[in-house]
């Protein structure tokens, strides 16, 4: 050892002994630098892993992302015992990504849950290209001869022609306001476009940031993008969700500059405001106006709002006011897997599920609309929100989640959260988008022929 | 050999009224068995005591290493797959979310080598001698007891716009500081290092306080009595004697920095628009939600290329005995 480094002092020679009494060995601590890194690559391979074990006769569980979602199943389970004999267990992974690679991991073993909360449009489809999950094409035509489901909602629930999925909750995507700071200002609920940004401009000079914006939970970055295009264009909303017309498009562009219009007169509030943060600023009167599905009542419930008091929805007025009215919906899939334990009783539940009953007992546990119509709504608020629908023969059209192929959807979240992040760069985004989705759309188009 | 043994024992000189030292011998007997007639008990002896582990570790890590290499080589989508040869690997090149990846994960490496280590040795040396200085190093330890997700959760409180950070700024007249930490980078990943430094600080200083008290007291009063003090002691004494400590603790930084996932995700999911995402993240959005589980694969390779490649140098480096002649 001495050989290789320069004489050194006793008290040196002392210091280097020492030190090397103390110093790990070398191969243990090669071996703590392998295990780290094995534990990198392990960490999130545990996090994949789940399995689904089969439940007593009369039992069938229910997977799931939403932990909000356990005691509705629960009340459903319970009405469904009346119905069929069937009784549902939730089981909630309370992460929507780890809920996801849960199914599409397990979905062709033996292991996979029976039954699944999973989304409509194209998220269902490209489930149900794998083979993995039942047609429930039977179900569905004895509801709608029932008159247990609204026909309209089919083209969400379908794949080749093929209902896959049979819907759960009904969700109008409305503007959420508070009256009492509307009263304040000599404000009403906004039934025009104009009025609307009246309102907008209005509580921004009181000092009240009047519309909620935000990338938090990354998902919601979409809302705003939705919201315009649906109210300026639902046929053009309609067509570029399905991959019908372009991302570049000057009816895109405007949509963007709209948005973009809001955000440089500093009505947003700041992007990292979630949504339930921003349900109780709403309340007590710091948020004007919150965008946002009829599910995220209980938000606005759950920190003292009170309907009709403080909390009160409209629909967003069209800008155009020629074009057919519209709005956007939002409503789950009751998914039934081909390989779970329990599947002579999933596909029992599965025809029990749109009965009256045992949809009355799921959406008004849920507070929030049935895809039912024979089901009374929930609340007012919902009831409200259901006869404008009707009464305005609006046309529904889904979310942006749910349309165009998930990958797609996925990265223009991304995209869209870094447009609202600078507004001003629409014009690339949209141009990255639209590169997205040439490539994108050919691949889905690809795996479908 | 044996012999050669027993022949030098013959030839060793033995003082009269000295303790003779007994040499262990062994019998030709011993010898003939030794040499391996395929009978249990000779070298294969311990082959049955460790195949459990050899499996064990054969299993969950040697397999999966090897599946995933081979598993980069495909465009899978978790349920059908087709041979790409080395496209994910080019993809990976081209790929600009990658390269903030990477270049995030180096910020990561930095920021918790400079902040962490330098803190928690600064904190140790500080308090070592300090009356009361184990309640101060307490209360540094702390937040080491606080999971990494429930950190996040905190430390989101405090840096989202209208956080408790901001809200201090603008309560002192620093309006200008203010800003939106976690969505503009690179402030979002700084303040994530710093949030991550805030927990992990703890496990240092106990570390070095280790270290601190295993140096012997007389090296510290012969320098003392040769007149170090202060800085000049820090220097020269301190430091050195906790070098064996040093390779623990910026080894584990190294590691640990490598694969941040947890915090990242919880306060800003690798956003906005993916500009915070570490290597970890990035293979984890690829392969779990995105179901590009080759270009996963990929990604999640040369993460673990980089993670071994800094630990092994680091290590050799840091040994003396086995630094390249």
């Amino acid at each position: 050892m001495t050989g290789r480094h320069p004489p050194v002092s006793a008290r040196e020679r002392t210091i280097y002994t020492t030190a090397a009494a103390a110093r790990p060995s070398r191969r243990g601590l090669l071996r703590a630098a392998v295990a780290g890194a094995a534990a990198t690559a392990a960490t999130p391979l545990l996090a994949a892993c789940g399995t689904a074990v089969g439940e007593p006769p009369g039992k069938v569980a229910l997977h799931g992302d939403n932990p909000g979602w356990a005691a509705p199943l629960k009340a459903a389970g319970a009405a469904m015992r009346s119905v069929d004999g069937v009784r549902l267990v939730p089981e909630v992974i309370p992460s929507l990504e780890s809920f996801e690679q849960v199914v599409k991991s397990s979905l062709r073993t033996s292991k996979t849950p029976d039954l699944l909360k999973y989304w409509s449009g194209y998220r269902l489809q490209d489930l149900a290209r794998t083979g993995g999950i039942v047609e429930l094409e039977e179900e569905w035509e004895r509801a709608e001869r029932k008159g247990w489901v609204d026909p309209s909602l089919r083209s969400a629930f379908t794949y080749r022609g093929r209902v896959h999925g049979l819907p759960m909750n009904l969700a109008y995507w409305v503007f959420y306001y508070n009256p009492a700071v509307f009263r304040d200002h000599g404000l009403t609920k906004p039934t025009t476009w104009d009025a609307f940004l009246k309102a907008a401009d209005r509580l921004k000079r009181a000092g009240i940031t009047p519309l909620h914006a935000t990338t938090s939970g990354r998902w919601p970055s979409f809302i705003w993008f939705q919201e315009m295009l649906s109210r300026q264009d639902p046929q053009f909303y309609d067509a570029l969700m399905n991959g019908r017309a372009r991302y570049t498009d000057p009816r895109t562009e405007r949509a963007m500059r709209t948005i973009a219009s809001f955000a440089d007169k500093g009505w947003f509030t700041s992007l990292d405001m979630d949504q339930a943060t921003a349900a109780a600023a709403m309340v007590h009167g710091k948020v004007g106006m919150v965008p946002g599905a009829t599910w995220l009542s209980t938000s606005f419930t759950g920190v003292g709002g009170k309907v009709g008091e403080n909390v009160d929805t409209f629909v967003l007025p069209m800008q155009d006011p020629k074009a057919k009215p519209a709005m956007i919906f939002e409503s789950s899939a009751l998914v039934c897997t081909v390989k779970g334990p329990d599947h002579i009783e999933a596909l029992r539940a599965s025809g029990a599920w749109l009965h009256p009953k045992v949809a009355k007992a799921f959406s008004h546990t849920l507070q929030d609309g049935s895809p039912n119509p024979l089901v009374p709504p929930a609340n007012a608020m919902i009831a409200g929100v259901a006869e404008t629908v009707r009464h305005g023969k609006l046309r529904l059209l889904n979310r942006f989640w749910e349309l165009g192929p998930p990958e797609l959807v996925e990265s223009t979240v991304d995209d869209l959260a870094g447009f609202l992040l600078d507004p001003s760069a629409y014009r690339k985004t949209l141009t990255t988008m639209q590169g997205r989705a040439d490539e994108a759309w050919k691949v889905w188009k690809e795996a479908d022929a | 050999m044996s012999s050669a043994v027993r022949a030098g024992a013959a030839a060793t000189p033995v003082k009269p009224g000295r303790a003779r030292l007994r040499i262990p011998t062994r019998t030709p007997h011993q010898a003939a068995a030794e040499a391996g007639s395929g009978r249990l008990g000779g070298r294969l002896a311990g082959v049955p005591w460790a195949l459990p582990a050899v499996l064990f570790v054969g299993v969950l890590l040697v397999y999966p290493f090897f599946r995933s290499v081979y598993g980069s080589f495909f465009d899978d989508n978790g349920f059908t797959s087709h041979y790409v040869g080395l496209d994910n690997y080019t993809r990976l090149i081209d790929d600009p979310i990658f390269g903030r990846s990477l270049l995030n994960t180096v910020l990561w490496v930095a920021g918790t080598l400079l902040l962490p280590v330098l803190v928690g040795l600064a904190i140790a040396v500080a308090t070592h001698r300090m009356r009361r200085g184990r309640i101060a190093q307490l209360v540094v330890v702390l937040p080491y007891a606080i999971s990494g997700a429930a950190t996040a959760v905190l430390w989101k409180f405090i840096l989202t716009s209208d956080g408790t950070l901001n809200q201090v700024l603008r309560a002192v007249g620093l309006d200008s500081l203010a800003r939106p930490w976690l969505l503009e980078w690179p402030a979002s990943t700084i303040s994530m290092i710093v949030a991550s430094t805030w927990q992990a600080t703890g496990l240092n200083v106990v570390l070095f306080a280790i270290g601190l008290r295993a140096i012997p007291r007389d090296t510290v009063e012969a320098a003392e009595l040769d007149g170090a003090t202060g800085w000049r002691m820090f220097r020269h004494i301190t430091l050195p004697q906790l070098r064996s400590m040093s390779v623990v603790v910026v080894g584990m930084a190294v590691v640990n920095s490598l694969k941040a996932f947890d915090m990242v995700w919880i306060l800003t999911q690798g956003g906005p628009a993916r500009s915070s995402e570490t290597l970890a993240l990035t293979m984890y959005r690829e392969a779990f939600l995105l179901f590009h589980v080759g270009y996963g694969s990929a990604i999640a390779l040369v993460l673990s290329v980089i993670v071994v490649a800094c630990s092994w140098l680091y290590l050799r480096r840091q040994m003396p005995g086995t630094s390249p002649r």
